[in-house]
């Protein structure tokens, strides 16, 4: 039971439920409005009847020429609205704005190695492990870069995965 | 800001580079020697004494930076043949805006458009200057001048956006609209237009002015293509045709938002509302506050016919039996939810039959009822019924439940929606059944949670359990209980629930609200103040959740550890207010024009925010009370606050505010559904006990006040020091120089502050005299004592210095205010002290009070007498010269050395109060709070969920409940948590007791003073 809109400024007094949740980041302000200024197209919220928020995914397009892509900054889903496929829902819509309208290569995002859950569940979502990125996570743990590729990689370059880990300051962008 | 070097001022790039590299590496004092090599050869060029007002800046030299910022705009303005390039501007712009003058800036701005009118870049800068100083006209005007030069979409959106700020945002009449319009529609056109984000706007323009119809055709056009996500179009379309009052094309179009996306909720009741010609949805969209939307549509009364209600209502029926049918996917719980409401609307009608409402929501429970969500999708529909059926339909859904026949964890999430709904919705009938009956459904729960475990054994420790809400609906009830029976034991082992439940998985922050509430409510704040640091509540999150711990820590002795969370929160606002415009801009830069509106207002909503205008005030009392035993320290921080004047102006102000609410009173717990709120400290009602009645505009009025009211404090212990000094000095110097105005300003603030009394400033200066009777009757209770006692402190020392009142009897004895002021502090504060309980699980509350008596009104009191003795008391120099001063204002002097004397014996008395509670020792203590916890099987009381749980510990297997879970559990010890509480508490009484030796120290040297006189 899903409206999914817009995210906007009054809904980061409301998303509490949500980002309670140990594993959801709260960034600082300027983060925020950065990404409702830039791309806010890729900033959705799921709401629920009760005008309960559900979950919200936050992202951008950037790169470019084989590495312009939509990148998930943050998906993330209320323990009561969890095992509903929403998550699911929220990186399709994310995938199809990238794909269809910003006609990018591929989607990736970046997750802790540690986090079995998630990597399970981007797997089931078509993401493949493309590279391992040693201490990504405040010079500690390590992330994963995982990548899907969109409909205009035809050969699926963009998810061949590297042989090699690499190091933060070697990403393309932060 | 390396990559900025250009060719400014005429100065080459290599020259600057460096200076600019040691500013991005934070290399200061490198930068500063830099520049102070190129300064010597361009001694004028405004860039670089922009350059070295900005190192200065960045080094913490303001005064410096300020100075030099002041010569780089002089020069830039008196010489003409300067180019007005944008690097120097820019720079300067930098400077400004960190010192805070962002008007200095745009006056740079305006200059040089002034001398180059058509140079973009510079024009660019200058539409940044307004949109930081919030000038939405100038915008307007400058926007325009850059959308003639250029011809740019984008500049007349920037236009456009500035129009309807002033609309939205200030004083502007809706008739600027109009004249937006026109801007668009002849840039449409001859242009057209080009951006999804340029059609929203000229959409909601249209909007305003209630053009539906012209926005609609708008749409359907050409221009509508520029929407690519479709389902927003036909939103739009929607809502517009729907405001416009064509129900039936509105339906339509929600009809294919449905059809597209059957689980579109909102797309439904819009569906429903367009269907049934009811438009109270739109209407409530503008009304509602947007932070707390209601949680039930209210309809109006259909003015359909019966008949056409009833054919419109089978539409919908009809449309929603397809929906389920053709959805193949099983989590789609829309078009069930949606037959509910269907269902509901009939009710509303009239036409409702219980049972059918009541069957879908059956059929709804067995389709969805192991959801996490099942009970807030369906809380709603219980409004509809009466006690009786809202009790029959628990008893449906008990009995349809034990026929359904589902997977472990489907099972286990049934049970959970049914105690969910019974306790959240049925209230009514937890409060009729027994004690025992709520006790057994406790130990149920708790059980229930138990033989679960092994459900979750092999999930990743960062992944909800299941059955983690058992845990925090049986502490719940325990909670529950102690306000029936107040028996402590039961809030005790609500604690033990949730820790135990935490040590299982330490990241449920259910279960951290739910404990931090409850040690606050032991008095053990430092440990409701670590669980609150567990949540790791940051960033925005500050506004929504501080008001969990803050009121608490407002009247805590844990000022260390408040402060950090007013200057967090304070920080975190303030950094939002100063840099919110640059991302203003950077929407209007990336043609997001929708989201600039969206800033503007949000950043208003923060400004008004109740939460920060009161931790505005809060934070320079805590600074008063934290400097209050040395007066020399107290007046720097008085100077540093502009001698309260600010404080005032903010005082004066707030009446006409409207303020924002943003904290999220859904996460608090049953038992304080707000701030104000708390049910425990109350007798037992049996009424529903979570009516969370959020009264707004009640809270509104009275916070309003309490803000006017502490804002004036600052000032008022300002003047409370001259007005004491000033007193000495009169009677030093008969025919001296006095200062009315202190006296005058002083009388002027106590007849305000007796407002908030409830009184005239004479009929509450009789108040005091009666020592806080008026007549017969008492005027104080708890909640008004500490400001009937601020008062009179304010009032001592204004009649020091006044001739108004009965003055002080100049032959004999004390001054008669100062007499009962000292007798008030000695009796509240022993009075309080007295009545704080010998039990440690007592409710903080008492030791609060005395908290703020001694670091209120008897610390301002401790800064008139120190301001008093600091004047009459010869300094050392002067010692032989005026050493009679003492004497001569004989009686003062007598009432000063009483005074010490009195609050000396009171401070010693809550002292020995507190070393007597610390001095048990602390096993005895916690093993005074497990005995409440163990009982003999047959005794009523609390125990028996605690029973379960140590039994459960001793008895559970490694197999069963996997390793990490057994290690956890095994390590975990009730007496811990015991020992925690006790602690905890302690430390609180600790913490008074540091500050209450620190007065006593002040009065004793105080003593020792007037001793060497």
């Amino acid at each position: 039971m899903t409206t999914i809109r817009r995210f906007c400024c009054n809904d980061l007094l409301r998303f509490t439920n949500v980002n309670l949740d140990h594993l959801t980041e709260t960034f600082n302000m300027s983060f925020y409005m950065t990404y409702l200024a830039r791309w806010p197209d890729y900033f959705h919220l799921a709401q629920g009847p009760g005008n309960h928020i559900m979950g919200y995914i936050m992202g951008k397009v950037e790169g470019q020429g084989e590495s312009w892509h939509g990148h998930v900054t943050a998906v993330t889903v209320a323990p009561d609205y969890r095992r509903q496929q929403l998550a699911k829902k929220l990186m399709n819509l994310l995938e199809d704005i990238s794909d269809n309208i910003d006609k990018a290569y591929f989607v990736d995002l970046f997750v802790r190695a540690s986090n079995a859950p998630a990597i399970k569940m981007y797997e089931k979502l078509g993401y493949v492990i493309y590279r391992r990125v040693l201490r990504y996570y405040s010079g500690e743990e390590d992330g994963l870069d995982m990548r899907k590729a969109l409909s205009r990689d035809v050969d699926k370059k963009s998810v061949i995965p590297l042989k090699r880990p690499v190091t933060p300051d070697e990403l393309e962008y932060d | 800001m390396a990559s900025k070097f250009g060719f400014a001022g005429g100065i080459p790039e290599r020259k600057v580079r460096p200076i600019w590299d040691a500013i991005d590496s934070r290399q200061f004092k490198n930068a500063l020697k830099h520049v102070t090599t190129l300064l010597a050869k361009h001694p004028n060029s405004p860039y670089v004494l922009a350059l070295k007002a900005l190192v200065l800046e960045r080094m913490g030299k303001i005064d410096d930076a300020s100075a030099v910022s002041l010569t780089a705009k002089e020069n830039l303005f008196s010489n003409d043949l300067l180019s007005m390039d944008d690097l120097t501007l820019s720079t300067l712009q930098i400077v400004f805006q960190r010192l805070d003058r962002l008007d200095l800036a745009t006056e740079c701005y305006e200059h040089a458009c002034g001398k180059f009118p058509n140079k973009m870049e510079l024009m660019m800068g200058l539409f940044n200057c307004y949109v930081r100083e919030y000038s939405f006209v100038k915008q307007q005007q400058t926007a325009i001048k850059m959308y003639k030069l250029a011809g740019e979409e984008k500049y007349l959106l920037w236009s456009v956006c500035s129009i309807h700020l002033q609309v939205l945002c200030g004083n502007g009449g809706d008739k600027l609209l109009v004249l937006a319009e026109g801007l668009l529609k002849k840039h449409v056109a001859s242009h057209s237009l080009h951006e999804p984000e340029a059609l929203m706007v000229y959409i909601s323009i249209l909007e305003q002015q209630a053009k539906f119809g012209d926005a609609l055709e708008i749409l359907s056009g050409k221009l509508g293509s520029l929407l690519t996500i479709n389902v927003d179009k036909l939103r739009m379309q929607g809502r517009l045709l729907a405001l416009a009052g064509d129900y039936t094309a509105a339906a339509d179009i929600f009809h294919k938002i449905l059809e597209s996306c059957p689980d579109d909720w909102e797309g439904f009741l819009h569906y429903l509302g367009c269907l049934l010609e009811d438009g109270s949805i739109w209407c409530d969209e503008a009304v509602n506050d947007p932070v707390h939307p209601p949680k039930f549509v209210s309809c109006k009364v259909s003015h359909l016919t019966d008949e056409q209600f009833d054919s419109r209502i089978s539409i919908a029926s009809a449309f929603i039996r397809k929906l389920q049918t053709d959805t193949v996917d099983n989590s789609v719980r829309g078009p069930y939810l949606a037959t509910i409401e269907i269902e509901r609307r009939r009710h509303l009608r009239g036409k409702g039959n219980d049972n059918n409402l009541m069957d879908g929501i059956v059929q709804y429970f067995c389709r969805f009822g192991h959801l996490g969500c099942f009970t807030s999708d369906v809380e709603m529909f219980f409004e509809v019924f009466t006690t009786d059926k809202k009790a029959e339909l628990s008893e449906k859904l008990m009995k349809i439940n034990d026929t359904l026949s589902t997977p472990p964890t489907k099972t286990l999430g049934l049970s959970i929606s049914l105690f969910k709904i019974k306790q959240q919705l049925l209230l009514g009938d937890m409060f009729n059944s027994s004690a025992n009956d709520v006790e057994v459904s406790c130990v149920q729960m708790f059980e229930m949670y138990c033989k679960n475990i092994p459900l979750s054994k092999d999930l990743d420790p960062q992944e909800s359990m299941h059955g983690e809400e058992l845990l925090s609906i049986t502490s719940n009830i325990l909670v529950q209980l102690f306000w029936r029976t107040k028996n402590v034991g039961y809030l005790v082992e609500a604690v033990m629930v949730l820790e135990f439940g935490l040590s299982i998985r330490r990241y449920v922050s259910q279960y951290k609200i739910l404990l931090l509430h409850l040690y606050c409510h032991f008095g053990a704040l430092s440990v409701a103040h670590e669980w609150y640091k567990s949540l790791d509540v940051k960033n925005i999150l500050m506004e929504s959740m501080l008001h969990h711990i803050l009121p608490q820590m407002l009247v805590s002795p844990l000022w260390t550890e408040l402060n950090s969370l007013l200057k967090d929160y304070l920080k975190f606002m303030d950094d939002h207010f100063r840099e919110s415009a640059d991302l203003t801009f950077l929407a209007y830069h990336h043609k997001n024009y929708s989201k600039i509106i969206e800033f503007v207002q949000f950043k208003d909503r923060l400004q008004r925010s109740s939460q920060y205008l009161v931790t505005r005030v809060e934070t320079p009392i805590l600074q008063l009370k934290q400097n209050a035993d040395n007066i020399e320290d107290e007046e720097g921080i008085l100077q540093s606050m502009k001698c309260g004047v600010d404080f005032l102006e903010l005082s004066n102000e707030i009446g006409s505010k409207s303020l924002t609410f943003n904290e999220d009173l859904e996460s608090r717990p049953w038992w304080t559904p707000t701030v104000e709120k708390n049910y425990l400290l109350g007798p037992f009602q049996g009424i529903s006990y979570c009516p969370k009645e959020i009264l707004t505009k009640e809270r509104e009025t009275s916070l309003k006040r309490e803000i006017e009211k502490k804002s004036l404090l600052p000032r008022m212990i300002y003047l409370s020091i001259q007005s004491a000094s000033l007193s000495i000095k009169e009677h030093v110097e008969v025919n001296g120089s006095v200062k009315p105005d202190i006296t005058l300003e002083l009388k002027l603030l106590l007849e305000r502050f007796s407002q908030f009394l409830g009184f005239s400033l004479s009929e509450a200066i009789e108040v005091v005299k009666g020592s806080f009777s008026n007549g017969e009757r008492s005027v104080v209770s708890d909640s008004n004592l500490i400001d009937w006692l601020n008062f009179t402190v304010f009032l001592n020392a204004w009649n020091l210095s006044s001739r108004e009142l009965v003055h002080p009897d100049r032959n004999e004895g004390r001054p008669i205010i100062w007499n009962i002021l000292d007798s008030l502090l000695e009796r509240y504060i022993l009075e309080n002290v007295r009545s704080m309980e010998p039990q440690l699980c007592s409710p903080c509350s008492k030791v609060q009070l005395l908290m703020q008596l001694v670091t209120e009104p008897l610390a301002w009191h401790g800064l008139v007498i120190q301001s008093c003795l600091r004047s009459c008391l010869p300094s050392s120099k002067k010692k032989k010269k005026s050493g009679s001063a003492y004497q001569s204002s004989s009686n003062l002097a007598h009432a000063i050395t009483e005074s010490v004397q009195q609050l000396s014996l009171v401070l010693e008395g809550v002292i020995k109060q507190i070393s007597e509670s610390n001095r048990r020792p602390e096993d005895e203590n916690s093993d005074g709070i497990l005995s409440l916890l163990r009982k003999d099987e047959h005794n009523d009381g609390p125990g028996r969920v605690f029973h379960v749980l140590e039994t459960f510990i001793s008895s559970m297997s490694n197999a069963e409940v996997g390793d990490r879970i057994y290690h956890s559990l095994k390590s975990w010890s009730p007496a811990d948590v015991a020992r925690k509480m006790m602690t905890g508490k302690l430390k609180v009484l600790t913490a008074f007791s540091a500050i209450c030796e620190s007065k006593l120290k002040l009065l004793q040297s105080l003593k020792q003073q007037i001793a060497q006189v």
